[in-house]
């Protein structure tokens, strides 16, 4: 029952906790967000702000101690896959959804060959044909400009961080899931190794048809690669858009801080300006308000007692009273 | 990205914390108390054993193998001896010799561990081939052929044998977490900064690694403690000294505990102590291993 | 492959610079028991009439070297006959050369050693998943708990333990000796049933006394593993149970295999205690009873081959984890 197509996803009212001494904290407090079939979304934010925590839940994957409390994420020809569990929800991961790790991490079992593991992959998800998963899964290396047979052959610790990438990207189409969720694709890459990644995650995206989540910290990657892009930030999407309008006319006063921080390669390093204050971890984002009132510059009285409601306007999703309260949506001369 | 405060205020807080984190430990499996209080019973006995009974035991001809009663709680030996007070004043042999072995399997495993680990090349290569002998050697073999020549009469002289044959796997265990410290490039900064060998390794090195050293001790302890009272044990020490061994083999090989029901509580009294001292110590050893080895918490 | 020698070579160079030390210990010892056994020997055979030229040559035959001469002639002596495979002759039952003696005492410890070692292995290694997997449960903190303390508890108390519950109190089983002797030795039923009767006691003994080392070890393996990001990668890759827990298995269990090797040594060592305690006519007993016989020639071969046996187990555990690790058999440092 695999999907030819793009599916479309649509989280409504996700919230995440994790069990602490403390109690139980939020990492997402009630996300909404869809992404609309065929599209490339991209979510940034800085670290702790929950967007791998987001990206675990379209597998229902959030890691122990932490848990989904409430919300649903429904996938196109799979349903709410908050709901599915063992054997359903089993297969759907890496059949339907696939994951592909950050580049700094192991994803491959040491002990095995790469063409060993694929293999277990195609038993796992019932694949009768497996020759045609090994050719399959050749021509996608020879696509990212591997040579296929060989890496099949190899163990992880013969290959290069930017080859086990690729690998994992591999891993994560070959069984043809249209729904690809990259968390942190390029991080620890070289940067030729990551141009080059991002190209191939962009063809084959076309290619495929498929939907695409790419979780990053990394602003440049997001404005290259991704049609949409949703800001995060304490466990909450800030502001969702087309990526060109959200980089090119913030509304919410942290897409605007972040892009003043971002350091341009010609003119003046003053010009970045760094956010006062620092990032809510888990433990300090505040139960009652506004996550980022602490650091805005629109803070206004309201945001003390009430967390903003997500707007939606001409396609742009922002959650502000400061935004909300214009009528039109005014970018500040020094931001510009 | 920690604000620098100045240190006083962040130690004493490390502190607080770190009780803090003990008192959880304890509190959240009691019998890890009862292991402390274990241990600290054997402690007292083998400080004051040998104080609360007449040098030598009395002994009482009309009471040979006396089953257990008010006056002997574990019965008598073949002498007519009280086989507790054996125990008790036993315990202090047992546990010099094991603290003695402690002491020095830690001295000389630290020392030859951080050398290897801070050194590395050849100093490594060579301190290490030294470990892998040391820990290949059989040990328990070599003591027995070291006892034709050597008859262990004082517990020290027991302990430093068992300390010279023990402190391998401390010295590999000390090297490689002081690789692993510095491949987290821990020593190039503190060298980076200026700091004299020997600061690093006495101020910088060797805190981080004191817990797992004080865990590897106390398993040392245990295993000193099981090797002597084995050796007094097989025989093949003169049987003048007071060890739980000499109890076993004279309960065992000379009773006949295993055959007939007459010795068997003079061959259990030492079985039990043992098995007692051992229990104490694996409580603590748990419950230091959570309080040093977050990756054990359970959440 | 030729990584493989190398390691190969390295091990055998230091295990042959084990052996070295271990029989100079044993000569130096032997030189400096009380009494100089091996002069008093000498001194004991003239006594009995025999000339001087006899005496020498019997006196050497026992001890593989002659008591004149210069302390490092000896030595080499001593030396040279190890390396022709000369152990020297047993005071205790004379006649018989030690290497024979040894040879047949071996077997009554090798095959209880491995049959103990695998059964603990196996189960260990089992129980220590389960532990690790259900860490937080009731079972999983009994299962910890009891290797612990089984971990703990020494040898012989075990072996005590066991003799006092299935001998003692409740005598179902056999702990003297290694066989009946009202049955002839051979291929037949009533021999082999008696034979293995009076090794699963011991037998049971080994098992128990390792397998709470195994439980721990396999059980802070899988911990470690399953912390390890690829188990989580090929979960959300939706990777069956089965092969999921096979990734963990091989992964956890590949560490356990040095550990096999030091412990294979620490059961020789521990089959002194578990020897003695059930007569069981195996090298550490033979160790154990020439000191008390003060065969010394004896003595020395005993320790040497307990040793070699401890030496070969090394490389063979080595050469195993070569086989089943990739990295180590490409050559490559993890």
């Amino acid at each position: 029952m695999t999907r030819t197509s793009a599916p479309g996803v649509r989280v409504d009212d996700l919230t995440v906790v994790y069990k602490t001494p403390a109690g139980e904290l939020p990492a997402l407090g009630g996300v909404s967000l869809s992404l609309a079939p065929g599209t490339i979304t991209g979510i940034v934010g800085e670290s702790g702000s929950g967007k791998s925590t987001l990206a675990l839940s379209l597998l229902n994957a959030v890691q122990s101690p932490g848990r989904i409390k409430n919300g649903t994420v429904e996938i196109d020809g799979l349903g709410n896959i908050v709901e599915l569990k063992g054997e359903d929800l089993r297969k759907a991961r890496g059949r339907q959804v696939g994951y592909v790790f950050q580049a700094a991490q192991n994803s491959l079992n040491p002990l095995k060959t790469v063409g060993k593991q694929l293999l277990d992959l195609g038993r796992s998800h019932d694949f009768d044909d497996l020759p045609a998963l090994l050719k399959d899964a050749r021509s996608l290396l020879g696509r990212m400009g591997l040579d296929g047979g060989r890496v099949l052959d190899s163990y992880q610790h013969e290959l290069s961080g930017g080859m086990r990438q690729r690998v994992g990207i591999m891993l994560a189409l070959v069984l043809n899931a249209h729904l690809v969720v990259l968390d942190e694709p390029t991080t620890a890459l070289d940067m030729i190794t990551q141009a080059a990644i991002l190209r191939i995650v962009r063809e084959v995206h076309h290619e495929r048809g498929l939907t695409t989540l790419i979780v990053t910290h990394d602003m440049g990657v997001a404005a290259e690669v991704t049609d949409s892009l949703a800001v995060m930030y304490g466990g909450r999407v800030v502001e969702h858009g087309p990526t060109t309008e959200v980089l090119g006319a913030p509304r919410h006063p942290y897409t605007k801080g972040l892009i003043r921080a971002i350091p341009r390669l010609s003119g003046d390093i003053d010009g970045a300006t760094a956010l006062p204050g620092r990032p809510p971890t888990l433990g300090t984002i505040p139960l009652q308000g506004c996550v980022f009132r602490e650091r805005c510059p629109m803070r206004i009285a309201v945001c003390d007692t009430v967390d903003p409601v997500p707007v939606t306007r001409d396609a742009r999703t922002v959650a502000c009273h400061a935004v909300g309260r214009l009528a039109t949506p005014v970018v500040p001369k020094e931001y510009a | 990205m920690t604000v620098v405060e100045g240190m006083p205020p962040t130690t004493v807080t490390l502190r607080r914390n770190f009780w803090r984190g003990v008192g959880r430990v304890m509190r959240r499996k009691p019998s890890r108390m009862v292991g402390v209080g274990i241990v600290l019973v054997f402690v007292f006995m083998g400080i004051f054993g040998p104080l609360l009974y007449p040098n030598p035991l009395p002994r009482d001809d009309n009471a040979l193998y006396a089953s257990p009663s008010w006056a002997h709680p574990f019965g008598t030996d073949f002498e007519g001896t009280d086989v507790l007070a054996l125990v008790v004043t036993g315990t202090r042999y047992v546990l010099l010799a094991g603290l003695t072995t402690a002491v020095i399997t830690v001295a000389l495993g630290t020392v030859i561990g951080l050398l290897a680990g801070f050194h590395r090349g050849r100093w490594d290569t060579v301190l290490m081939r030294l470990t892998d002998l040391q820990l290949t050697i059989p040990g328990l073999p070599l003591l027995l052929v070291l006892s034709t020549v050597w008859k262990f009469t004082s517990p020290i002289e027991m302990g430093v044998v068992l300390g010279l044959l023990g402190w391998g796997g401390i010295a590999r265990a000390v090297r490689s977490q002081s690789l692993s410290l510095r491949e987290r490039g821990f020593i190039e900064a503190a060298k980076g900064l200026g700091l004299s060998t020997r600061h690093i390794i006495g101020r910088e090195l060797l805190p981080s690694m004191a817990p797992y050293i004080a865990m590897n001790m106390l398993i040392a302890v245990t295993g000193a403690i099981y090797a002597q009272v084995g050796l007094f044990f097989l025989g093949v020490l003169p049987f003048d000294a007071n060890n739980w061994g000499v109890m076993l083999n004279l309960s065992v090989f000379g009773g006949g505990a295993l055959s007939s029901t007459a010795a068997l509580p003079y061959l259990l009294a030492p079985l039990l102590a043992i098995l007692l001292l051992t229990l104490g110590i694996v409580l603590v050893v748990d419950a230091m291993d959570e309080i040093f080895n977050p990756r054990l918490r359970e959440e | 492959m030729k990584t493989v020698v190398r390691r190969l070579s390295g091990h055998l160079a230091r295990g042959l610079a084990m052996i070295w030390v271990v029989t100079t210990l044993s000569f130096v010892i032997i030189r400096n028991i009380p009494g100089d056994p091996v002069r008093g020997q000498y001194e004991k055979l003239i006594e009995q009439g025999m000339s001087p030229d006899a005496a020498e040559r019997a006196t050497a035959a026992l001890y593989g070297f002659l008591p004149k001469g210069s302390l490092w002639s000896q030595y080499v002596d001593y030396l040279n006959g190890l390396i022709h495979g000369n152990l020297g002759q047993s005071l205790s039952t004379p006649g018989t050369g030690v290497a024979t003696i040894i040879g047949s005492a071996a077997k009554w410890t090798i095959l209880p050693v491995l049959g103990g070692t695998l059964l603990s292995f196996l189960l260990g290694v089992t129980l220590g998943v389960y532990a690790a997997v259900k860490r937080s449960g009731k079972l999983g903190d009994a299962l910890s708990i009891s290797g612990s303390l089984l971990h703990g508890v020494p040898q012989y108390v075990i072996a005590l333990l066991v003799v006092a519950v299935f001998s003692t109190l409740w005598p179902i089983l056999p702990s003297g000796g290694p066989v009946d002797i009202m049955f002839t030795p051979g291929f037949n039923g009533p021999y082999i049933a008696s034979l293995i009767q009076h090794a699963t006691l011991p037998v049971l003994t080994y098992a128990l006394a390792s397998y709470g080392g195994w439980i721990l070890a396999m059980k802070s393996s899988v911990a470690t593993v399953l912390g390890d990001d690829f188990i989580m990668a090929a979960e959300l890759r939706g990777m069956s149970r089965g092969i999921l827990f096979r990734y963990i298995a091989r992964n956890a269990i590949l560490p356990l295999f040095t550990i096999l090797a030091l412990s294979l040594g620490m059961l020789f060592g521990g089959a002194i205690f578990i020897e003695s305690i059930f007569n069981y006519p195996g090298l550490g007993l033979l160790l154990v009873n020439s000191i008390g016989a003060r065969d010394y020639a004896l003595m020395g071969g005993t320790f040497l081959v307990l040793t070699v046996a401890i030496v070969i187990a090394n490389i063979a555990a080595d050469l195993l984890y070569a086989v089943i690790d990739p990295r180590v058999r490409k050559g490559e440092t993890a």
